[in-house]
């Protein structure tokens, strides 16, 4: 009864998507594209603006509605932990970045547990593709506030430490793109992996509680993964963008 | 990198995402700083509201205090005035109770003594008739009327020396 990972893949594949990508040129250059992430984050850039434009209409100031409230406290929230860690001047601009990163993340990761559908930061694509917008503002910040001193801090402490530190700075983004990458597309395998495990005939002796139990993790887990992106990106621009204290 | 499974969908990523950055920024970001301004704002006037109710509400206190204290003082000088024109009415009635005693006491003593006087002249004028008509009876009426006279007249002098 055990069927393969392939197997379930096939049988989930409701909705026809092709299993290779979708290539075509363009001029010179040879375009290839993963049709299923890009229709998932397609959906999930409609569900986030559905949520975000309904909680902002008729916004009322002293009785917020639930979906008010949960915007509000999610901008909030973001919002307190940037100005924890740079100077709200700077913070202010950031923040409709912090948000939309946030919220974009939150719902990429909890749409893959909807059934047949899968998160689009389940492609490392996606997540790469977060983390070096990442990278590149971080950069684009630490010039913009410090000009060229902003690459002094790849010769300190001392000058013979710079492979070390590009090491170190180009590590940052790998390791958002794939911490992210890893935890949910680890999570959609291991929920394709136990509907093979577990054939009909042991859903009726309770063998749906693992499925269930994954499923109230992967919660978790999305929550919590979308939380450390956005938090380590605050982290890395608070450290190009603050002051030196000598 | 097409080991690792990346290709173009990684820069369409980066569109979709900027997209949306985009139009959040455009339609949702601004309401929500909007409204969390206002409740900002709403909740610094009330507070700054009560506040300057409670100092409007200290100074009323004050005044009323001050006020009370002044009516009390008012009330206290009033009653000092009030006792002192009373003491003052009391004396005055005794002051005047006392003269008229003196005068009455004195006018009593004016009669006494007028009575006394019109008494001893009474008594005198008696007693030299008596005292002349037990000598007219002792003499056996040997006497001349200008004798009498001069023997009442002496007797009157002699009478008028008694202590009485």
């Amino acid at each position: 009864m055990v069927k393969s990972l392939e197997e379930v893949h096939e049988e989930l594949n409701v909705w026809g998507f092709p299993h290779h990508p979708w290539e075509f040129t363009l001029g010179n250059t040879h375009i290839t594209l993963n049709p299923k992430t890009l229709v998932m984050t397609w959906i999930v850039m409609l569900l986030v603006i559905l949520f975000t434009v309904s909680a902002t209409r008729n916004m009322n100031m002293k009785r917020p509605g639930k979906l008010q409230l949960m915007v509000e406290e999610i901008f909030l929230f973001l919002r307190g932990l940037v100005y924890e860690n740079m100077d709200p001047k700077k913070g202010a601009g950031l923040m409709s970045l912090i948000f939309t990163l946030f919220i974009f993340l939150l719902f990429s990761n909890l749409w893959g547990l909807v059934p047949t559908m899968m998160s689009p930061t389940a492609d490392v694509n996606t997540t790469a593709g977060m983390a070096i917008m990442v990278f590149f503002l971080v950069q684009f910040m630490g010039m913009r506030y410090k000009g060229a001193g902003h690459f002094k801090h790849f010769l300190e402490p001392f000058p013979f430490f710079l492979p070390l530190t590009i090491v170190e700075e180009l590590a940052k983004p790998v390791t958002l793109a794939f911490r992210l990458y890893g935890n949910i597309y680890g999570g959609e395998v291991l929920i394709a992996v136990l509907l093979g495990l577990l054939g009909l005939n042991t859903f009726i002796f309770g063998g749906f509680i693992p499925s269930v139990v994954w499923l109230a993790f992967s919660i978790f887990v999305g929550f919590i993964q979308a939380f450390i992106f956005t938090m380590l990106t605050i982290a890395y621009i608070s450290q190009v963008v603050k002051e030196h204290e000598h | 990198m097409e080991a690792l499974g990346i290709n173009y969908t990684l820069v369409a990523q980066i569109i979709n995402f900027v997209i949306l950055l985009i139009f959040l920024r455009l339609v949702v970001y601004k309401p929500i700083v909007n409204i969390l301004e206002q409740r900002q704002q709403y909740i610094a006037n009330n507070v700054a509201a009560a506040e300057e109710e409670r100092k409007q509400a200290e100074a009323l206190r004050q005044q009323y205090l001050a006020e009370m204290q002044k009516a009390r003082e008012e009330a206290q000088a009033i009653i000092q005035q009030a006792t002192k024109a009373g003491e003052d009415k009391a004396q005055e009635i005794v002051e005047a109770a006392k003269a008229e005693a003196q005068r009455i006491k004195e006018s009593a003593l004016e009669e006494i003594a007028r009575e006394k006087e019109k008494a001893v002249a009474e008594l005198r004028d008696q007693v030299a008739s008596l005292s002349i008509l037990v000598a007219q009876k002792i003499i056996n009426q040997t006497i001349t009327p200008e004798i009498q006279h001069g023997l009442v007249q002496e007797f009157i002098k002699e009478a008028g020396d008694l202590p009485c």
